[in-house]
């Protein structure tokens, strides 16, 4: 069947080469070895400080069921509760309990296997040589890899692969395929709320494909468009299948609305291109960008799609991923097809080049096995050992302090920041005596702010530490918090050398010293 | 080409000028002076204009660093003193109005000639005039009087002579040679100009091997024998070839790149960086559909891409090199979108009596637009140094009073802020702790100033160890918040802007002036900026 929009037409030395079991076997063999290089990238440690709360949230929602409104803070959150992101967070709690290694190595699995997935959306007469996908493959795992984790995001990660999967087969001709996006955005709709991500990807290819009639009125069979839109309804609907039911939308609109959360937190932020990994994004933007000025023929819909993940990385960092996800079949395809244009440049000096043999391709899947095991028993195993998470957790939350905490200060509300708040939750999770933590929807742009009245020292700041009855806080020894607190009488109780978090308590005093206070970090160990 | 040929050609120029395409494309011209044209907000232009007079003044080159009292020691590298000069003669002949004219006319004339660059490929005014807007937009977080412009200007001067060089030939390509020597005393940046004009005659030699180049051998070869002479005669200036390492100790610096915020990624949320997005994404769907770039633009632009994204700064250089490509691409694509508009739009006075109502249209358009500019100019170019306007932009009232205080205060200061006070208070006899020449502080000291303005833990004995006397700082900062509930520190000084504290033991307690009160009607400028605050609602 015909294609819906425009696509580059097929390679002709491609197509001159009929595409053999054995060819597709070692276009797969390629893949499978690159997706299982790719875990160097995507298994990643606990850092993602919403992980914890997730956790906690999950351990509650096991043990009593999804909570009616904020279940950590002292205060509790204006908004109410919006349990959108339950079934992570249960699957999270229940592959935690088997070892924090589960849900690292699920995690990783999943984000190598949206790569593999993506790329199965090329069109299948573009026949893209394995090392082609292999090197995309790995290019958008680099990519991606800085801003996925444990965390669930990496769900809308392979929930839009395989929606690009399910576009592009609908764009070959099969309908059937389209019915795989109301179930999968019913799954999805109850794990992450990325899951908007799949619709507005549906809309954009459905308003691409209307326009482009424009352009050539008879290349479109307009009634083709009927069953996509039948199926993103469906699918929207779908999507109100979930403990908040339709409350999931305004929740939505207000995450992405809060300019406090785009102002102040670093993964809503634009990119900072100091940072070696974020420039690995501009390089596959700028390559994408290339790659279809030297292809014959860009598909439209690619370019929008290209752009549009573009603008949204521009936006907020957070978006890089769903950027790898979209360039990598992107990078294979115009990649191959300008390397095409390449040789047909030149192939009026050079004679033509003989058709390869096709060779088996069971040894070449057998060599990507190695990959994987070489992969796990070398990045992924002493990454996922008990003792080096352990390790690295002390490193990046206050372990050390927070058992202070619990020793010496059972109960007490403490001062943290935003980062460190839901590890707080999930070492207390019943006391409630977390300030705030990453679930920013709930506590709206008044809390939000009055937590950054405190955290960024801002007039004012004292009488909000007062208002909100704290007297302890767990805060970094170098922040300005911690200087502040020392001003107005708090005494530094020990100090976690790992993380380098302090454990302050108010003396009562109300007036800082007299002379000079010692660093923080001087302070005993915790 | 014969007397006749040229009237008739320039009468053809003149008259495609009152089509609508031309029209728009004039008007374009003239309202891009609008944003280029504004007072004085670069922070570092104080402490430029001040170097100026010292050496004026001293008829010789400053050698170490004569404001602060923590970098006293360090040897200076003046790179800029040529503009430093320039504007402390413009200051004497016409005051800051005159700077204010200079520089906005400079700038303009970088867009003038970025326009000229693009119409060389011929493409429609329609075009040429969109281009012309979204770069003028695009540009406008660096638009303003400042040195940088100097270096805007003169890259799109040196990739206009480039580009008629390579397509008609010509000995002015030569006229380079002196624009370097002169360049390289303005300011650093002529390291970008060298590089581009390198990375031009790389590529172009490149696709000559390749046997794909479609320029003149001979110009090409011209073109380097230029190249070669400009890194020659750059050399010629106080620094000698120690210049060429200055801007590579800016760009590697990591305390500069994180602390000052020009150097800052651009910030996709803030409204004013949209039309800089805007400019490159269409760009990049605009190669994707036309697939036509020549490799020489397409390298220029990825090397300034890479730039612009990694410091704001250099939004500037990505619309002086990607401007004209723009223009191109977009003229391509609207021909194959939409040709009978374009076609409609450039030849809509045929006739002359249409042609005659054209002219008639594009004077009142002039004649508007022209307004519109000269207003703007007069309203920039007559903001005085002390009014309310830069009050609440600088510690205008501050330096005020500390100019009525004992000399010889070491006074620790917002870096944005040094330039000002350099010029305002160091002729006191007082002396700051850091200032805009971020090279000439060196990186240890930018840390150790950022230890401070946020407020870390070491904060008070860095300003103890260093023999502060006394603490400037904006109102409302973190610094001044802490130093507001801190025991140790008194406040001597407050208006909306700054405030200032001294150690509690200082012996500068009793010896500081007490502030002026201001009548709820002075027109004096710190009683309007005490009465009416910033402006802000504050």
């Amino acid at each position: 069947m015909a294609a819906l929009a425009p696509s580059p037409a097929a390679p002709p030395l491609a197509s001159a080469q009929a595409d053999t079991p054995s060819r597709r076997g070692m276009r797969w063999a390629w893949l499978l070895g690159a997706a299982g290089l790719s875990l160097v990238f995507t298994v990643r440690p606990l850092r993602d400080p919403d992980v914890w709360w997730h956790l906690a949230t999950g351990n509650l929602i096991r043990a009593h069921g999804i909570p009616g409104s904020d279940p950590f803070t002292f205060l509790g959150a204006p908004n109410p509760w919006i349990g959108q992101q339950w079934g992570y967070e249960v699957l999270l709690s229940a592959t935690y309990a088997v070892g924090a290694w589960l849900p690292m190595l699920l995690m990783g699995l999943a984000a190598s296997l949206a790569l593999v997935v993506a790329l199965r959306s090329i069109p299948r007469s573009a026949r893209v040589p394995g090392p082609l996908l292999a090197g995309a493959l790995l290019l958008s795992a680099l990519v991606a890899g800085t801003v996925l984790g444990v965390r669930g995001q990496v769900v809308t990660v392979l929930g839009t692969a395989i929606v690009l999967w399910v576009l592009a087969r609908w764009r070959e001709g099969s309908v059937r395929a389209l019915w795989v996006l109301p179930p999968l955005l019913l799954v999805w709709a109850n794990l992450h709320a990325g899951f908007v991500t799949g619709i507005a990807v549906c809309l954009l290819v459905a308003a691409c494909v209307a326009l482009w009639r424009v352009v050539q009125p008879d290349a479109v069979p307009l009634g083709r468009l009927r069953p996509l839109l039948i199926a993103v309804g469906v699918a929207t609907l779908a999507t109100l299948v979930n403990p908040a039911g339709v409350h999931l939308y305004p929740y939505i609109v207000s995450t992405f609305t809060n300019p406090t959360l785009t102002s102040g937190i670093t993964e809503w932020m634009s990119p900072d291109f100091h940072e070696w990994a974020l420039r690995f994004f501009e390089v596959e933007a700028v390559l994408l960008v290339l790659l279809w000025a030297l292809s014959r023929r860009p598909d439209p819909i690619d370019v929008v799609l290209g752009t549009v993940a573009i603008a949204i990385t521009l936006q907020a960092q957070r978006n890089v991923s769903l950027f790898a996800v979209v360039a990598a079949p992107q990078v294979a395809r115009y990649g191959w097809a300008a390397w095409q244009q390449w040789r047909l440049a030149g192939s009026h000096a050079a004679p033509p080049r003989r058709p390869r043999p096709s060779r088996p391709a069971l040894p070449a899947l057998l060599l990507a096995a190695v990959v994987w095991v070489a992969t796990g028993l070398v990045h992924v195993a002493p990454m996922a050992r008990a003792s080096a998470v352990a390790q690295d957790v002390a490193r990046n939350f206050p372990v050390a302090a927070t058992d202070y905490v619990a020793a010496h200060l059972q109960g007490q509300r403490l001062y943290s920041i935003y980062e460190w708040g839901g590890y707080l939750a999930w070492r207390f999770p019943t006391d409630r005596v977390v300030y705030i933590y990453g679930e920013s929807a709930i506590f709206g742009s008044d809390r939000l702010q009055r937590y950054l009245d405190i955290h960024l020292v801002r007039a004012g700041w004292r009488e909000v530490l007062t208002e909100d009855g704290m007297h302890a806080a767990v805060v970094p020894g170098d922040s300005q918090e911690a200087t502040a607190f020392l001003e107005i009488g708090w005494t530094t109780l020990c100090h976690d050398g790992r993380s380098n978090a302090v454990v302050m308590h108010d003396s009562g005093l109300g007036i800082g010293p007299s002379s000079t206070p010692p660093d923080p970090a001087s302070a005993p160990a915790c | 080409m014969s007397g006749s040929d040229e009237g008739g050609a320039s009468r053809r120029g003149l008259r495609r000028l009152t089509t609508p395409g031309g029209i728009f494309l004039v008007a374009v011209l003239l309202l891009c002076a609008l944003p280029v044209t504004s007072r004085i907000g670069d922070p570092d232009f104080w402490w430029h204009l001040r170097t100026g007079q010292l050496i004026l003044d001293n008829h010789a080159l400053i050698q170490t660093d004569p404001y602060t009292y923590t970098a006293s020691t360090h040897h200076w590298t003046m790179h800029e003193w040529l503009t430093e000069v320039l504007l402390a003669g413009l200051n004497h002949i016409g005051g800051m109005a005159l700077i204010v004219v200079v520089l906005s006319i400079t700038t303009w004339l970088g867009l003038l000639a970025l326009l000229m660059r693009a119409l060389l490929r011929r493409p429609g005014f329609i075009a040429a005039g969109a281009g012309l807007l979204l770069a003028t937009v695009s540009g406008y977080p660096i638009w303003g009087p400042r040195a940088q412009m100097i270096t805007f200007a003169l890259t799109c001067l040196l990739l206009l002579i480039v580009e008629r060089h390579l397509t008609r030939g010509g000995r002015a390509v030569w006229l380079l040679v002196p624009i370097f020597l002169v360049w390289s005393n303005l300011h650093s940046g002529f390291i970008i100009g060298a590089a581009f004009l390198g990375l031009i005659v790389a590529v172009e030699s490149v696709l000559r091997a390749m046997g794909r180049s479609e320029v003149d051998p001979q110009r090409l070869r011209t073109l380097v024998y230029v190249l070669v002479a400009c890194l020659v005669v750059v050399v010629i200036n106080p620094s000698g070839p120690h210049i060429y390492l200055y801007p590579f100790e800016t760009q590697g610096s990591a305390a500069q790149q994180s602390l000052i915020q020009e150097w800052h990624s651009p910030n996709f949320h803030l409204v004013e960086v949209r039309a800089f997005e805007a400019m490159l994404l269409t760009l990049g769907i605009m190669v994707a559909i036309t697939r036509r770039v020549r490799p020489r633009d397409g390298v220029l632009v990825l090397a300034t891409v890479a730039m612009a994204l990694q410091s704001v700064r250099h939004i500037a250089l990505f619309i002086a090199v990607a401007t004209p490509m723009w223009i191109e691409q977009a003229d391509m694509v609207g021909r194959r979108v939409f040709p009978s508009v374009v076609t409609r739009m450039e030849n809509a006075r045929e006739t002359v009596r249409m042609a005659r109502r054209g002219g008639m249209l594009l004077g009142v358009v002039v004649a508007v637009c022209g307004s519109l500019v000269l207003t703007q100019l007069a309203v920039a170019a007559s903001t005085r140094a002390d009014s309310l306007t830069y009050a609440r932009t600088f510690p205008v009232c501050a330096a005020r009073w500390l100019d009525t205080a004992p000399s010889g205060i070491n006074v620790f200061n917002q870096y944005g802020e040094g330039g000002y006070l350099a010029r305002s208070i160091v002729p006191h006899g007082d002396r700051i702790f850091i200032f805009g020449d971020a090279a000439l502080m060196g990186d240890d000291l930018l840390r150790t100033y950022g230890d401070v303005e946020s407020v870390r833990p070491s904060w008070e004995r860095i300003l103890q160890a260093s023999h502060t006397d006394l603490v400037l700082f904006d109102n409302g900062t973190p610094l001044a918040n802490v130093l507001a509930t801190s025991p140790r520190w008194v406040l001597v000084y407050r208006d909306p802007y700054s405030v200032a504290y001294i150690p509690a033991g200082s012996p500068l307690v009793g010896k500081l002036p007490p502030q002026t009160s201001y009548a709820q009607d002075s027109r004096d400028t710190c009683g309007l900026l005490q009465n009416l605050g910033l402006g802000d609602g504050s």
